[in-house]
C-alpha cells in the first residue's frame, strides 16, 4: 500500500448490491498490508476520474474500526447527480484499483455519553454502522432508530437487527409504524447524545425535536449527505492572490472549480461541516448563497467569509482570499 | 512557571436563565444565596420556577435562607453542610432528564466539588452555569500524601497530612477540584520560596 499525493491506492475486493440503489464496496490494500486506523463515523473521499477532471465524493466507512484489513463504503446511485456514483456503480469492477483519501472523522462518538441514540434514514446508516462496531467494546447503552423507504431497502437494517437485536428499531415504509423522533428523544436521562444522519428533513426534524425538549447543542450531532446540492447556477469569481478568474459550472462547487483550474486549497469534508476550506471574501457585488453548517448566522449575514465546498454566489463580482 | 502564571483556574460565570430549559435546578451555599435570589427574579420574569438546594455552611457566616423561603419555588431543600447538599444533588441528577439546567453558586471548593458531580452525568457548559461568591480561599491537594486542605490563604503552608512544608501552585485540577501543592524546598533543601498572601 502506498500513499501518493496524500491518497491511498486500494484494490476493490468485493462489490455487492445491498438494496436496489446501494452497492457495498470492500477495499483492501493491494499488498495485503493493514490500512490506516479510523474511528466510528469516519469518512473517506473517493477520487473518480471523469474525463479531464476528477470527481471527489465523500463516503462514510461502514466497516469495523477494530478491523483495518479492509474498508467498506456504501454507494447510493444518484441518477440526477454529476455521475460520480453512477460511474462507481457501472464502471468499477472487482479487482480494479481506486484512489481514496485517508479517513477523517467529523462525526465521532462522544466518549463521555451515558446513552447514545442514533437516528438514520436510507444510506445515512453507513456512519452509524461503524459507530455501532466501535461500541461493541463499550458498556454504554444505545438505540438505533432507522427509517427506510420500503422493505426492499431494509437489508442493512435487517443485518443490524440480527447483530444487535432489540436495540435496533427499523421503520420500513408501508410495513412498520412511522418513526416519531420526538418520542424517541423524550424523557431521556442526562448525558444522552443523539446522532442523526439521513435526508435534510430528518436532520432538521431531529434538531427541532431535540431543542423543543430542552436538549442543548452539545448533545446533538449530525452529518448531512449532500447530494450534489453544491450545484446551482453558473457564476464567475476571482482568486485574489493570483488574479485568476474561475468559472463555476452548474454542476460544480467553487472548490471543484478551483481544483479543475489547477489550484489547490485545503479541504476535509467537502460538505460544509468541518470548516477547513473557510475563505475570506475580499470583494463582493451581489449575494452569497451560504449553504454550510459551519459559519454562524452572524458570519453568514456579514458576507466576509465563504465555504467554497458547498456555498455559491449570485454576483457580478466576487474576489476571495486565495 | 512551577508556581505561578498558570491559567488553569476556571473562569466562573454570572448566573442568568439558560435558554430552552425544561427544568431548572439552583444549588447554592452561604453567600451564594444572593446570586440565587437574583437568578430567581430573572427566572420569574420568564414565568419559570426552579428547584432550590441551599446549604447553610458558610465561611463568612452569611445566610440567605429566610429570603429564599419567601421565593416561589418548585421546592426548597435545606442542608446543614455542603457535602449533604452535593450528595442529594447527585441523587437528583441521577433521576433528572435531558432538558435540565443546573445553576451553582458559592465558594470555589463548593463549585469544584459540584463540577465533579455534574461532570459524571456528562452535563456540559451549555447546561450548567457557575457563579463564584465570597473569597477565593483555596482547596489544596498535597501531591505527596493525597491530603486535601480547605481554606488555604498562604503561598507556603504546612501539610496537616505529612507535615511537609508545601508551596501552593496556581495549577488547578478540575478532576481533583483543588490546587496542587508540592514540597517547597525540593530543588534546594532549606531554600523556601517567599511567603505571601494568596490572591484571595
Amino acid at each position: 500500500m502506498s500513499l501518493n499525493n496524500g491518497t491511498l491506492n486500494l484494490r476493490v475486493a468485493r462489490i455487492e448490491a445491498v438494496t436496489p440503489e446501494i452497492k457495498r464496496f470492500t477495499l483492501v490494500s493491494p499488498d495485503g498490508a493493514h490500512l490506516p486506523a479510523f474511528s466510528g463515523g469516519s469518512h473517506v473521499v473517493v477520487l473518480i476520474p471523469n474525463g479531464q477532471n476528477t470527481l471527489r465524493n465523500p463516503y462514510s466507512l461502514m466497516s469495523s474500526p477494530y478491523d483495518t484489513s479492509a474498508y467498506q463504503i456504501a454507494v447510493r446511485r444518484v441518477e440526477d447527480g454529476r455521475g460520480g456514483s453512477r460511474r462507481l456503480h457501472e464502471s468499477v469492477r472487482e479487482g480494479d484499483l481506486i484512489d481514496i483519501t485517508p479517513p477523517v472523522n467529523l462525526f465521532p462518538l462522544v466518549k463521555q455519553a451515558r446513552l447514545h441514540l442514533f437516528i438514520a434514514g436510507g444510506v445515512g446508516i453507513t456512519p452509524v454502522i461503524s459507530q455501532l462496531e466501535e461500541l461493541r467494546l463499550s458498556k454504554v447503552p444505545f438505540e438505533l432508530h432507522y427509517a427506510v423507504r420500503g422493505p426492499e431497502h431494509a437489508r442493512l437494517g435487517e443485518e443490524l437487527q440480527r447483530i444487535y437485536g432489540g436495540q435496533v428499531h427499523l421503520y420500513r415504509k408501508g410495513v412498520d409504524e412511522r418513526l416519531d423522533i420526538s418520542s424517541v428523544l423524550a424523557d431521556r436521562p442526562l448525558g444522552s447524545h443523539v446522532y442523526a444522519c439521513g435526508p435534510d428533513s430528518m436532520i432538521d426534524a431531529t434538531l427541532d425535536c431535540a431543542r423543543a425538549l430542552g436538549w442543548t447543542d452539545s448533545h446533538i450531532h449530525f452529518e448531512r449527505f449532500l447530494e450534489q446540492s453544491s450545484g446551482g447556477e453558473a457564476f464567475t469569481f476571482t482568486l485574489g492572490r493570483s488574479g485568476a478568474k474561475i468559472e463555476v459550472s452548474p454542476d460544480q462547487s467553487m472548490l471543484e472549480a478551483v481544483e479543475a483550474a489547477g489550484f489547490e486549497m485545503p479541504y476535509l469534508c467537502r460538505g460544509g461541516a468541518c470548516g477547513h476550506c473557510e475563505t475570506a471574501v475580499l470583494e463582493l457585488d451581489g449575494e452569497i448563497l451560504h449553504t454550510d453548517d459551519w459559519l454562524s448566522d452572524e458570519d453568514k449575514l456579514a458576507n466576509k467569509k465563504i465555504m467554497p465546498c458547498v456555498s455559491r454566489a449570485k454576483c457580478n463580482h466576487l474576489v476571495i482570499d486565495l | 512557571m512551577l508556581i505561578t502564571g498558570i491559567k488553569s483556574r476556571p473562569v466562573y460565570d454570572l448566573l442568568r436563565p439558560l435558554p430552552g430549559g425544561k427544568r431548572h435546578i439552583v444549588a447554592g451555599q452561604g453567600s451564594g444565596g444572593r446570586a440565587m435570589l437574583r437568578l430567581l427574579d430573572e427566572l420569574a420574569d420568564l414565568g419559570q420556577q426552579a428547584t432550590l438546594l441551599y446549604s447553610e455552611e458558610s465561611f463568612s457566616g452569611q445566610n440567605f435562607l429566610a429570603q429564599l423561603q419567601q421565593q416561589p419555588a418548585v421546592e426548597l431543600r435545606v442542608y446543614a453542610s455542603n457535602q449533604a447538599l452535593l450528595e442529594d444533588l447527585k441523587g437528583m441528577l441521577g433521576q433528572a432528564r435531558m432538558g435540565t439546567r443546573l445553576y451553582l453558586t458559592g465558594s470555589e471548593s463548593f463549585l469544584g466539588t459540584a463540577m465533579q458531580v455534574y461532570t459524571a452525568f456528562d452535563m456540559n457548559r451549555d447546561e450548567v452555569l457557575r457563579e463564584h461568591s465570597g473569597t477565593l480561599v483555596r482547596r489544596v491537594w498535597c501531591v505527596h500524601c493525597d491530603t486535601y486542605t480547605e481554606n488555604v490563604t498562604q503561598r507556603v503552608y504546612q501539610c496537616p497530612g505529612c507535615d511537609l512544608t508545601l508551596v501552593v501552585r496556581d495549577h488547578y485540577s478540575r478532576r481533583l477540584a483543588a490546587f496542587q501543592a508540592v514540597k517547597a524546598d525540593a530543588e534546594v533543601p532549606g531554600e523556601l520560596p517567599q511567603a505571601e498572601e494568596l490572591d484571595t
